[in-house]
């Protein structure tokens, strides 16, 4: 019906296969509808998902294998979503994971039918999200960006930011003191000073 | 040598093939090394130092270069790949990292029966999937008779965990366990025949501090007392004694590590405040009271709103006590009654000018409020100056006494005097204690602290003043109002409390301008003093350049002259070298009844003692290791006299924590003992099979133990047979059981991964290992399969950075199967988050968001879940299964930018400040298409710190972003107020 035409744009399509997963309960985000649709979940256009147990996949190691092999290849997305409900994990993930890997699926893991709903919710979610969150533009505040700079140092620690912050005034200072200087801030020792000296002395290619 | 000493080095020695040294901290291990290396023949091969830290290297290059003519050497990356053969080769001693051995191993560029034997430092970080593991089982899998001799001076740290000094030998295949604690009766023995005079000093700390200090502890005690409620750690070890060492922080990380993600936010915040809390008992007794402050305030300032201990009772007193030891601020006439008898009852010299201060302070400032300055010194200084006192009198006693006996050969009068202090931070101030005297030091570092305020104020004035001023009251006044109640009143109290603050420091600052002509005179000539006398003591630059300048300095008083030869014969780069030992020279004008006294900190790890021969040593900063050093140079020096003081803050943590560091390394010698006399070590204990063979070693071995108890018996007992027994074995029972492997795998690792225990678990696997530079990718598994590894703590890190996105794209770029290895770490739980951490909805810094975000825009990014380094080890292997052998050539090539003419074949990561790039690289502005052209242009951090913008434009490639960098570097600190 065209209503559902409409409506399965915004939600998750699930697979009748999936009545009764408990991980229904937990997508709470988006909406989803059942469907006739051969994936467990069709999470977009191009993006779509199985759900499986590792308890299930011991009991029935040959299901994966089957149900990928069903998928269409129009899915440039196709996830395995593997919960990981077993204590003794290395061997059926090794499974799986040889699975997935050999047959064009992307593997992820959740530890919770929260989680795992959640993975469904945010892929559905970011379909269209560019990907600047993880592209690591941040227009984030001064103090932020001056830590993460100076975080980037070995054990430099924040209270180590705010004291050379309040110490020099600014980072050009910072980058430019003397051992002398440096060594004078509380709680900046010996090694911290040598390391804090040596990345900004120190020249970024090292004569061969 | 030390006596026992030469035992050690003995019994060491019976076994051919090596052993595992545990001795007590400062028992002389350096000496101990550079003795065993005289033993060394350069006929037998190489002998190869691996794991030793920057200061033990120095050490035993200097003590080996007096008393032998084979110097150790260092190899390092920055050799040719040639000339590191030919020193291989060459049969003489060199230091080398595990990284650079490694490589040169698995490359086949070392000749293994070249080597003699491997020494390795500081056994007690090793473990089975170790570098230096992996080093000594490929060197003893293809030369027997190999020695491997490893030491380690924690032993503390070798009985954490279960049997680490069992499992530390097996992994060096190492039969033999030495252990030789302080109490050990030739140690004791050695060290007690002629023992230093010591005087033991307690001094009685100030009553501010004797509160901070109690306050402190209360806030520890509540706070473990928190930790034990959430029945998480073992109750035992959560004591305020453990809590007052750094080991305690491990200790409850590794009981709480495998269910760290089951742990509500609030127990995770009481481990940091637990490590917070240790800083400040710490430098309590380190710091003047104005730095003590300084530091609170920063620790303030970066501390979350969720530290649970900024807001209990105690800490406020901590601030509070911090705060009076420095000014004191109160309303009016009556107040300052109170303030003045306060001040007298802590410390009447100071009176006057206090006052004065307080004057100054209250005039600018509203006139019924009063500012006044307290400046408490440590009570350690005016001790250390009646010591130093004391000592010239007494010098001078004797030698108008005419008794200018010459003790054998030795000139008491001048004998130098060294105070050992934890840090270099502490060496200058007590210098500058004892030049211009404490009270002006402390003047200093209140106006250091007020300025460091008032310049950060600076910025536009009237608007700026009022945001902050509201502000500056949260941040330090914080818990007043829960606690008094009266807020409004207090909160115009704090807020003028700022304000006189501000107005002392622009008082200070105005001052200041109008001084500068006479100051700056004054300041460039103490300068210069002060720079003339810091002499270079660091014994590897004297001994280049000049044959025998030790017994010089040693017999002569050390002069002027002399500290400006000796600074001329020095090069000048030597940052460090310069840093190691301040030498004071009392001004004639200043206090000439001082004695000249050097410095030292503990912290920079040298061996001071034998460079400098002091006769009087004033420990001012108790450590245990130190103490054994002095032992150590007594027993060495049996004639010469040698005075010891020891400054302690009477019932205090710092007494607390030297005798407890004491306690507890007997302790670990104790329990180390035990272990030994309960090792079943020698047995199943044999030489590693070639690695081709050791897959089948792994399958075979349950089986061994069960079937063929008598083959491994002899095997044990051909145990030194090059032939071994158990290897033959195995060859013949791989060739009767299991099909010969077609192929051998191979696996192509980029360089940097030799950090991680990985290339190791896959050479076990038996893999064959090829480590080159790779521009792309970790591993590359198959000329399909590129590998990106990535710990869980990388994976956060590099999603925020950007890198990882960065690293993936060009993997898709140039591989079919581009992989992301997500690893965790077998000892830490299997999971990202605990169920009750993840939020109600969809929100952007979870890192389900990222991944799915990942996938979404890499649809071809293969993700690959490790429960730990051996389930790593297993699926590599089997993704290999039915693929090609990666070639390496071409995977050298992959993603190197060919438009740059840049052919790297060489280590690319050696070539490169790191830490530098990762730093540049994190700067706004900075992008991954213009940092290269940043470097090309600008030599390090410290010249782009002043390139004009300009430049900066023109390096670039834009002005938009020069002046966003330009601008973040010279933008100034906001303040803490």
């Amino acid at each position: 019906t065209s209503a559902a035409g409409t409506g399965s744009r915004n939600s998750i399509l699930v697979s009748h296969r999936q009545k009764g997963n408990p991980l229904l309960k937990h997508i709470r985000n988006v909406r989803w509808a059942f469907a006739d649709v051969i994936c467990d979940y069709v999470l977009g256009q191009n993006a779509c998902a199985l759900y499986l147990s590792l308890r299930y996949h011991l009991l029935h190691p040959d299901y994966l294998y089957f149900r990928i092999r069903e998928l269409q290849k129009n899915f440039k997305l196709r996830v395995v979503l593997c919960h990981v409900d077993v204590e003794d994990v290395v061997k059926p993930l090794l499974e799986v994971t040889k699975t997935a890997l050999l047959h064009d699926c992307t593997l992820l893991c959740g530890w919770s039918l929260e989680e795992c709903g959640r993975y469904l919710e945010t892929i559905k979610v970011y379909e269209n999200k560019p990907a600047d969150l993880i592209q690591g533009q941040m227009d984030m505040d001064y103090l932020s960006r001056l830590n993460h700079a100076l975080t980037a140092l070995r054990h430099v620690n924040k209270t180590d930011v705010v004291t050379l912050g309040s110490t020099f005034g600014s980072l050009s200072h910072i980058m430019d003191a003397s051992m002398e200087d440096l060594a004078r801030c509380p709680g900046i020792g010996e090694r911290k000073v040598k390391r804090l000296y040596d990345t900004f002395h120190e020249p970024f290619k090292r004569a061969v | 040598m030390v006596q026992f000493h030469e035992h050690i080095i003995g019994d060491l020695l019976e076994d051919p093939s090596g052993g595992l040294v545990i001795l007590s901290a400062g028992l002389g291990l350096p000496k101990l090394i550079s003795s065993l290396l005289l033993l060394h023949d350069p006929s037998q091969g190489s002998v190869l130092i691996l794991n030793a830290s920057p200061s033990q290297k120095n050490s035993i290059e200097i003590t080996s270069q007096i008393s032998s003519s084979s110097a150790a050497a260092s190899i390092t990356a920055d050799l040719a790949v040639n000339h590191r053969l030919s020193l291989y080769t060459s049969g003489g001693i060199f230091f080398i990292t595990a990284r650079i051995l490694i490589v040169d191993l698995l490359a086949q560029r070392l000749p293994i029966t070249s080597v003699a034997g491997i020494i390795l430092l500081n056994a007690h970080s090793i473990s089975d999937t170790s570098t230096e593991a992996f080093i000594v089982r490929i060197l003893r899998s293809s030369n027997r008779s190999l020695y491997v001799r490893a030491f380690s001076d924690r032993p503390h740290a070798m009985v954490s965990g279960f049997a680490k000094a069992e499992r530390t030998l097996k992994c060096l295949f190492l039969r033999k366990l030495h252990l030789w604690p302080r109490f050990q009766v030739y140690v004791s023995q050695d060290l007690e025949r002629d023992p230093p005079q010591v005087i033991d000093i307690r001094v009685p700390m100030s009553p501010h501090m004797i509160r901070i200090q109690k306050a402190v502890i209360e806030v520890m005690d509540a706070c473990l007392k928190e930790m034990r409620k959430s029945n998480k750690v073992d109750v035992e070890d959560l004591t305020v004694e453990n809590g007052l060492f750094k080991s305690f922080d491990e200790i409850v990380r590794r009981q709480l590590d495998p269910i760290w993600h089951t742990l509500g936010k609030r127990t995770k915040q009481l481990v940091s405040d637990l490590k917070t809390l240790r800083k400040l008992l710490d430098y309590l007794a380190r710091y003047d009271a104005v730095t003590y402050l300084k530091y609170l305030d920063s620790v303030r300032a970066s501390e979350s709103f969720r530290s649970v201990w900024i807001f209990a009772e105690s800490s406020y007193k901590v601030f509070e006590y911090a705060k009076k030891r420095v000014y004191h601020f109160g309303l009016s006439n009556i107040e300052k009654s109170v303030g003045l008898s306060k001040t007298a009852s802590i410390r009447k010299r100071k009176l006057d000018e206090s006052n004065k201060g307080g004057d100054d302070s209250s005039a600018s400032a509203n006139s019924s409020l009063v500012l006044e300055e307290i400046l408490e010194e440590p009570p350690k200084w005016k001790v250390l100056r009646e010591i130093l006192v004391e000592i010239q009198e007494e010098r001078q006693k004797q030698a108008m006494a005419g008794e200018e006996l010459i003790v054998e050969g030795e000139d008491n009068q001048n004998g130098n005097i060294l105070v050992a202090c934890k840090d270099e931070c502490s060496c200058m101030q007590l210098q500058d204690c004892i030049t211009k005297g404490q009270r002006k030091v402390m003047r200093e570092e209140w106006e250091k602290y007020l300025t460091s305020k008032v310049e950060l104020q600076a910025l536009p004035k009237s608007k700026q003043k009022k945001t902050k001023a509201p502000k500056g009251f949260g941040i330090l006044d914080g818990i007043t109002p829960s606690v008094s109640g009266q807020k409004s009143e207090v909160t115009s109290i704090g807020k003028q409390e700022n304000d006189a603050l501000l107005a002392a420091a622009y008082e200070i600052s105005k001052q200041a301008k109008k001084d500068t002509v006479v100051k700056e005179v004054v300041t460039s000539e103490g300068r210069g003093k002060g720079r003339r006398n810091e002499t270079k003591k660091k014994k590897s630059n004297i001994g280049k350049t000049n044959p025998q300048p030790e017994t010089s300095i040693q017999s002569e008083t050390p002069s002027k002259h002399e500290d400006e030869i000796i600074d001329h014969n020095a090069p000048e780069s030597e940052h460090l070298g310069k840093r190691v030992l301040r030498k004071h020279d009392p001004g004639p004008e200043n206090t000439s009844q001082l004695p000249s006294v050097y410095f030292h900190a503990l912290e920079s790890d040298q061996s001071i003692l034998d460079i400098l021969q002091p006769s009087v040593i004033i420990v001012y900063h108790p450590d245990m290791a130190f103490v054994r050093e002095i032992e150590i140079y007594k027993s060495e020096n049996p004639s010469k006299k040698v005075k010891v003081y020891f400054l302690f803050y009477e019932d205090s943590t710092e007494v607390q924590k030297f005798e407890a560091s004491i306690r507890r390394e007997n302790g670990a010698f104790e329990s180390l003992i035990r272990q030994k006399s309960l090792m079943t070590i020698s047995v199943g204990q044999s030489y590693p099979v070639p690695a081709h063979l050791a897959p089948f070693v792994m399958l075979d071995i349950h089986r061994l133990t069960l079937n063929c108890l008598d083959e491994q018996f002899l095997g044990e007992s051909s145990f030194l047979d090059p032939q071994s027994v158990t290897a033959q074995n195995l060859i013949t029972r791989k060739a009767g059981g299991k099909k010969v492997a077609e192929k051998e795998m191979q696996v192509i690792v980029d360089m940097r991964e030799f950090m991680s225990s990985l290339p190791n678990m896959l050479h076990q696997k038996g893999m064959r290992i090829i480590p080159v530079t790779l521009e792309i990718g970790d591993y590359i598994l198959s000329p399909l399969i590129c590998v990106e590894r990535k710990s869980i703590q990388d994976l956060f890190g590099s999603f925020s950075s950007g890198r990882l996105y960065h690293q993936v794209e060009m993997m898709s770029r140039y591989y079919r199967i581009p992989v992301l290895l997500i690893e965790f770490s077998q000892d830490k739980s299997f999971s990202f988050q605990s169920a009750n951490e993840i939020s109600d909805d969809v929100t952007p810094h979870n890192i389900i968001s990222k991944l799915s975000l990942l996938v979404l825009h890499f649809p071809r990014l293969r993700i690959v879940w490790s429960r730990s380094l051996h389930a790593t080890a297993e699926i590599f292997a089997t993704l290999k299964a039915n693929q090609d052998e990666p070639d390496e050539a071409k995977a050298i090539r992959v993603g190197v930018p060919s438009e740059d003419g840049i052919i790297e074949n060489d280590v690319r990561a050696e070539n490169y400040n790191t830490s530098a790039v990762e730093f540049l690289r994190r700067l706004p502005g900075v992008t991954d298409s213009n940092y290269r052209s940043i470097m090309d242009g600008c030599k390090s951090l410290a010249e782009l710190a002043l390139l004009p913008i300009e430049k900066l434009a023109e390096l670039m490639g834009g002005q938009k972003a020069a002046k966003t960098l330009r601008e973040f570097l010279d933008a100034k600190y906001p303040t803490l107020l």
